[in-house]
């Protein structure tokens, strides 16, 4: 199958999830809920195989432009929350990250172009590696933002006292913190990981370990700022609220981060995300 | 004959011709007036009494019951006819309860005659609640009701609008679905929960204070799982015999601050001066908590909770007011049966009016008439035997004038009869009283048989 089919395919199902889970939303009922999952899960498969089949047309992962990180992050948080969704429920997140995937297959399909150029170092497989750990932790740290920002509004709800049709749908806040803690954690853990894996490879090709440029000095900054999160979670009890608003932050800065540094900085990953 | 219509006709233009009893009902609820000022305005159960003969000192009337819960403070009150009780009442609570009168004045609503008696019965119906349907009322009213009674507070008046409306009560209760329907504010409650916790097979409910609402909002969180309960109250011996009830732990009253870090749900009915908990006493229970979340339900009236605990992080508070709102959105549902439940009361209320409005008279009246007619026919019979040789029409003559000889000297009193029974209130009865001595009519005729076949 084309790789143009697949994203098609993967859009129309994403669509499908999209308006189940907006369904989900005004009338909450099982079946909507299954459809839900089930379209997005089988939207994610077939997203996933036209990134395979582009990444063996490039030759190695196909993250060579921004439409395509795009479409990779977007997959790998589909997948992520379908994953969390099997253990919480999670139903109405679902409206949110169906339109994600769906922007992520669109920018796919519209950037849809030819081969493009890999530089020889990158030709490596350590790339996918390192690339894919890196976005699954973004995805992870995403959809901590998400949940916190559901958990912010409900918060506010609750605490005013109006307790709308709306705020009924909604995982209790207890469940939101949880899985906000559990996307962190395991979003720190992947972003850790990529970075040991991105240092061993530049250990193995450019014979350091480690390289000052804009990207790993975010990128640091980050880790340390979910560290210190992470930390004070685990041993004060940071929660609710001041986590929440915590994890949007640094989210906030992650994205800034990842967008400034591909437009705007030089650097190897700079070089390497045209 | 002319003697006896200018009497009539004088009692009827005289200040007799109005009931002379009124019934009234002078009130603050839940719509009328906000959670501050019923709280200042509840009185506590056990000055009840002592409150209603005051009333009863400093209020023109004959007989009061009053009513006190967490959502209303309503004087039912029988008055004279010409007697405007209004003033005499809001001064009457601003004194006990130190708010000044023209507040009073301003959230009042006060219910003459019918009116007021459509209301009781709503008020037990519990379709005036805050939470229509909601089963509380019923039970308040009975032990409020019970006290006016054993205090000579309520006496004939009362006693019957009161007795009639318990029954009304049941009416509805059975024939609509109202009380079915009722979500009560501790399902409302509950539900909070569940937005605020995931699981409640592992939370603990603290009871402070072991008011009804509280009991059976704790009975509830019980029913649906929640791990264990805490009940303290300033009466251990209650509190010991509400921790069996649900398999809970009594802790005393002093000391349950210490057990406060445990407690994810915290249920205050106690009735305080000033607030139980505020924010500085919050600040270590939640860091003792590792800031897990707390869930206050303030059932008292007077407040147990400050306000500002709602402002701290992680503490979600809700006074009886807010849960009431949570409550609204299975509303609609029940004021469909609601509606059906105004039509009983509104039916129960016109035929129990009209019962009142000519209490025990029909059966007087019939017995007095019977009573003389009977001795008419009797002598007649006698008089007949005895002039055997009568011609028909001399006859028929006879039976004419002694007739007439009734008719003329009854209806005098039945006219006097008839318009007292328009009236409602206590001369009649009194008068029918009378009547049944003076003419040795058989009571079973009158007062027993009315109870038994006309009551409605």
């Amino acid at each position: 199958m084309s790789e143009a089919l697949l994203l098609w395919l993967a859009l129309l199902l994403y669509l499908v999830g999209t308006i189940c889970g907006g369904l989900s939303l005004v009338n909450p009922r099982e079946s909507t809920r299954r459809a839900t999952a089930i379209s997005l899960a089988v939207g994610f498969l077939l997203q996933g195989a036209g990134i395979v089949v582009r990444s063996f047309e490039v030759g190695t992962i196909a993250v060579g432009t921004l439409a395509e990180q795009g479409a990779l992050f977007a997959c790998l948080l589909v997948g992520v929350y379908l994953l969390a969704q099997l253990r919480y429920r999670l139903a109405v997140l679902g409206a949110v990250v169906g339109p994600i995937g769906f922007v992520g297959a669109l920018a796919a399909l519209v950037a849809h172009g030819g081969a493009q150029d890999v530089p020889p170092f990158l030709r490596s497989p350590w790339l996918p590696v390192h690339v894919t750990l890196a976005f699954l932790g973004n995805a992870a740290f995403a959809l901590a933002c998400l949940v916190s920002l559901v958990y912010l509004w409900e918060e506010r709800q609750l605490k005013s006292h109006s307790v709308g049709h709306f705020v009924r749908l909604l995982p209790p806040l207890e469940t939101l913190d949880d899985v906000n803690f559990k996307f962190l954690g395991w979003g720190f853990v992947l972003l850790t990981l990529s970075i040991v894996s991105g240092a061993l490879w530049a250990e193995l090709s450019f014979g350091r370990f480690w390289s000052w440029e804009p990207r790993t000095i975010w990128t640091t900054i980050i880790w340390l700022l979910y560290a210190v999160l992470l930390h004070g979670r685990v041993t004060v009890g940071w929660g609710g609220r001041r986590a929440a608003a915590l994890t949007i932050v640094g989210f906030g800065v992650l994205l800034v981060a990842f967008i400034g540094v591909n437009v705007l900085t030089p650097g190897r990953h700079a070089e390497s995300f045209g | 004959m002319s003697d006896g219509t200018a009497r009539v006709r004088q009692l009827r233009s005289g200040p007799s011709d109005e009931p002379q009893v009124e019934l009234w009902v002078f009130g603050l609820n839940h719509r009328t007036a906000p959670v501050e000022l019923r709280e200042k305005l509840a009185f506590p159960e056990e000055d009840l009494a002592d409150v209603l003969r005051r009333a009863l000192a400093a209020v023109p009337v004959d007989e009061a019951v009053l009513l006190s819960t967490c959502n209303r403070v309503e004087l039912v009150a029988v008055s004279a006819r010409d007697v405007d009780i209004v003033e005499h009442v809001t001064q009457f609570f601003a004194r006990e309860r130190n708010v000044t009168a023209s507040t009073i004045a301003a959230h009042c609503y006060v219910h003459r005659g019918k009116q007021a008696l459509q209301h009781v019965f709503r008020v037990a119906s519990s379709l005036d609640s805050m939470m229509v349907g909601e089963p509380q009322i019923l039970g308040q009213m009975k032990e409020q009701f019970r006290l006016a009674v054993e205090g000579a507070a309520a006496s004939r008046i009362l006693r019957r609008c009161f007795e009639r409306s318990f029954t009304v009560a049941k009416r509805v209760r059975s024939e609509t679905g109202v009380a079915g329907k009722a979500v009560s504010l501790s399902s409302a409650a509950v539900e909070l929960a569940r937005r605020i916790f995931d699981d409640l097979g592992d939370k603990t409910a603290m009871l402070i204070g072991a008011g009804k609402m509280s009991e059976l909002a704790a009975r509830h969180f019980v029913a649906q799982g929640i791990a264990s309960v805490i009940v303290t109250n300033r009466s251990f011996d209650r509190a010991v015999d509400l921790a069996r009830g649900f398999g809970g732990t009594p802790v005393p009253f002093e000391k349950y601050p210490q057990y406060l870090p445990l407690a994810d749900v915290v249920l205050g009915s106690v009735t305080t001066s000033g607030y139980l908990l505020g924010p500085s006493q919050l600040h270590d229970v939640l860091r003792a908590r590792r800031r897990k979340p707390m869930f206050f339900i303030d059932l008292g009236v007077p407040r147990n909770f400050d306000p500002a605990i709602n402002d701290l992080d992680d503490v979600y508070l809700y006074n009886i007011d807010d849960l009431a709102h949570v409550a609204d959105d299975h509303r609609a549902e029940r004021e469909k049966e609601a509606v059906q439940a105004e039509e009983i009361v509104r039916e129960e209320t016109d035929r129990f009016w009209r019962w009142i409005s000519r209490r025990d008279m029909t059966p007087t009246i019939v017995a007095l008439r019977g009573k003389l007619d009977g001795i008419r026919r009797t002598e007649l019979e006698r008089a007949l035997v005895a002039l055997r040789k009568l011609e028909p029409d001399e006859r028929r003559a006879l039976e004419a004038m002694t007739q007439a000889i009734v008719n003329k000297i009854l209806h005098p009193p039945l006219s006097v009869l008839k318009q007292l029974a328009l009236q409602d209130g206590a001369e009649a009865s009194e008068v029918a009283e009378l009547v049944h001595r003076l003419f040795a009519l058989e009571p079973a005729e009158a007062g027993e048989a009315a109870d038994a076949d006309d009551e409605p």
